[in-house]
C-alpha cells in the first residue's frame, strides 16, 4: 500500500504487479531491477546472486544505498514473521484503503494462515 | 569494547550500527521469560532450521500439516519450541491458530512461545542484514559470560487479552503505565502490537526494526530522514520480501 501511496505523492505511476511476480522492467520502480534482483537473493539465501546484486547495487547507487535496502530486507523479514505467528489481521482501515489493490494483486484468492 | 557490528565490511549509519549491536548482545542476556543460555540456544535452532530436511519436505507439500516426521535439532530444546522456531524461520506464511494452541498443548507457556518467536524473528533478521552487507554471516553468537545468571523474572502480563490475532496481545486502552508509551504517536498497529504480551523483549525488538526501518511509517514521503534509496524503493523491497515470505498482511 505504501508503494501505491508514495508514488501518489510523488507523481509516478506504479505497477503493483511487480511486488508479486518481481518483473520490475516497465513497473516504473527506478533501478526496481537492481532491488528485485537484491531481495530475491538475499530472501533465497543465495550467497553468490547476493553477492552479485550488492555488487551492482554498490556501483549504481552506492554503499550507503545497499545498505539501505539490506536494512530493508532485513526489516520485512521480521514484519511478516511477526504478522503471521500471531495471527495479526489487516486492520479495518487498512482493509478499506487497500481493497482495491488487493483485488488488482488477487490477494483475496489467496488462502494465507487459514486457522 | 568493540561490538560485532563494528567490524562490517562497509560503514553502517550511527544509529543502525548501534541498534544492531545492542540487539546482538541482548541475546545472551536474560530477557523476561527465558535465560542467556536459553535464549542463545534459541538463536542457535533459527539458524540451524535452513539445514532441516523435514522443515523442507513441509515447505515443499501442498499443506504443511499433513507432513511427518521429525526436525533435524540441535538437542538443547524441547522438542515443541523445536517446532515453533522452525516453522517460524522456514514457513511463516501457512502458520496457523492451531499450529499456535499446539505449542500450548505441547507444554509451552503463551510467554515463552512469544518470545522465542521473537528471538527466532531476529536470528534471520540479523542474518539477512549480514548476507546482504557481505558480512560474515552466520554472525557468531555473542559470547555468555559463563557466570550464574541473572533468572527471568516469569511475570505473566494481566493486561493482555487474546486479540487482535490469536496471540494475547496488551491493545492500547488496556496498557498500564509502564507500557502506554509504547503506543506513543498513535502506534498502535496491530502488528506493533503482535508480541506485547512480553513487553521487555517487545521493546528490544522494535528498538532494532525502528533503526532497520523508521519509527513512523504513516509518513509519506523520507521527510527529513536519512535514506539513500527512495521511498518508493523501501516500499517496493518491503512489500516484495513480504510477497516472497507469503505474507499479505
Amino acid at each position: 500500500m505504501r508503494l501505491r501511496v508514495s508514488g501518489q505523492q510523488t507523481g509516478n505511476d506504479y505497477d503493483l504487479d511487480l511486488v508479486m511476480g518481481g518483473d520490475v522492467a516497465d513497473s516504473g520502480l527506478p533501478h526496481g531491477g537492481l532491488m528485485n534482483d537484491f531481495v530475491e537473493a538475499v530472501c533465497a539465501r543465495d550467497t553468490d546472486r547476493t553477492a552479485q546484486a550488492r555488487t551492482v547495487i554498490v556501483e549504481t547507487l552506492g554503499e550507503a544505498a545497499m545498505v539501505d535496502a539490506a536494512a530493508m530486507i532485513a526489516a520485512f523479514n521480521a514484519y511478516p514473521r511477526m504478522a503471521d505467528a500471531t495471527g495479526i489481521p489487516l486492520e479495518d482501515g487498512k482493509a478499506i484503503a487497500t481493497l482495491k489493490m488487493r483485488q488488482e494483486l488477487d490477494l483475496e484468492t489467496i488462502n494465507n494462515a487459514a486457522p | 569494547m568493540a561490538q560485532a557490528f563494528d567490524a562490517a565490511p562497509v560503514f553502517i549509519r550511527a544509529d543502525l550500527r548501534a541498534a544492531l549491536n545492542r540487539a546482538h548482545e541482548h541475546q545472551s542476556e536474560t530477557g523476561d521469560w527465558l535465560d542467556g543460555l536459553q535464549r542463545l540456544a534459541v538463536m542457535a535452532e533459527a539458524r540451524h532450521a535452513w539445514n532441516c530436511e523435514f522443515c523442507q519436505a513441509c515447505k515443499d507439500a501442498l499443506s504443511p500439516y499433513t507432513v511427518s516426521g521429525a526436525h533435524d535439532h540441535l538437542g538443547a530444546l524441547p522438542a515443541s519450541w523445536v517446532d515453533v522456531i522452525h516453522r517460524v524461520v522456514t514457513d511463516p506464511g501457512r502458520l496457523s491458530a492451531r499450529w499456535y494452541a499446539q505449542a500450548k498443548t505441547d507444554g509451552m507457556v503463551e510467554d515463552e512461545i512469544i518470545e522465542v518467536i521473537s528471538i527466532a524473528v531476529q536470528a534471520v533478521v540479523v542474518d539477512c542484514f549480514t548476507a546482504g552487507i557481505g558480512m560474515e554471516t552466520p554472525l557468531p553468537l555473542p559470547a555468555n559470560s559463563g557466570q550464574p545468571q541473572k533468572q527471568p523474572l516469569r511475570q505473566h502480563r494481566t493486561d493482555a487479552k487474546t486479540g487482535p490475532g490469536w496471540a494475547a496481545t496488551i491493545a492500547p486502552e488496556d496498557a498500564g503505565d509502564d507500557f502506554i508509551d509504547f503506543y506513543d504517536n498513535e502506534s498502535h498497529f496491530y502488528i506493533r502490537r503482535s508480541l506485547t504480551l512480553v513487553p521487555g523483549e517487545t521493546r528490544r525488538l522494535w528498538d532494532l526494526l525502528n533503526n532497520l526501518y523508521m519509527e513512523d511509517p504513516r509518513l509519506y514521503e523520507l521527510e527529513g530522514m536519512v535514506r539513500h534509496i527512495s521511498r518508493a524503493q523501501m516500499e517496493f523491497l518491503a512489500a516484495r520480501a513480504s510477497a516472497l515470505l507469503g505474507c499479505y498482511y
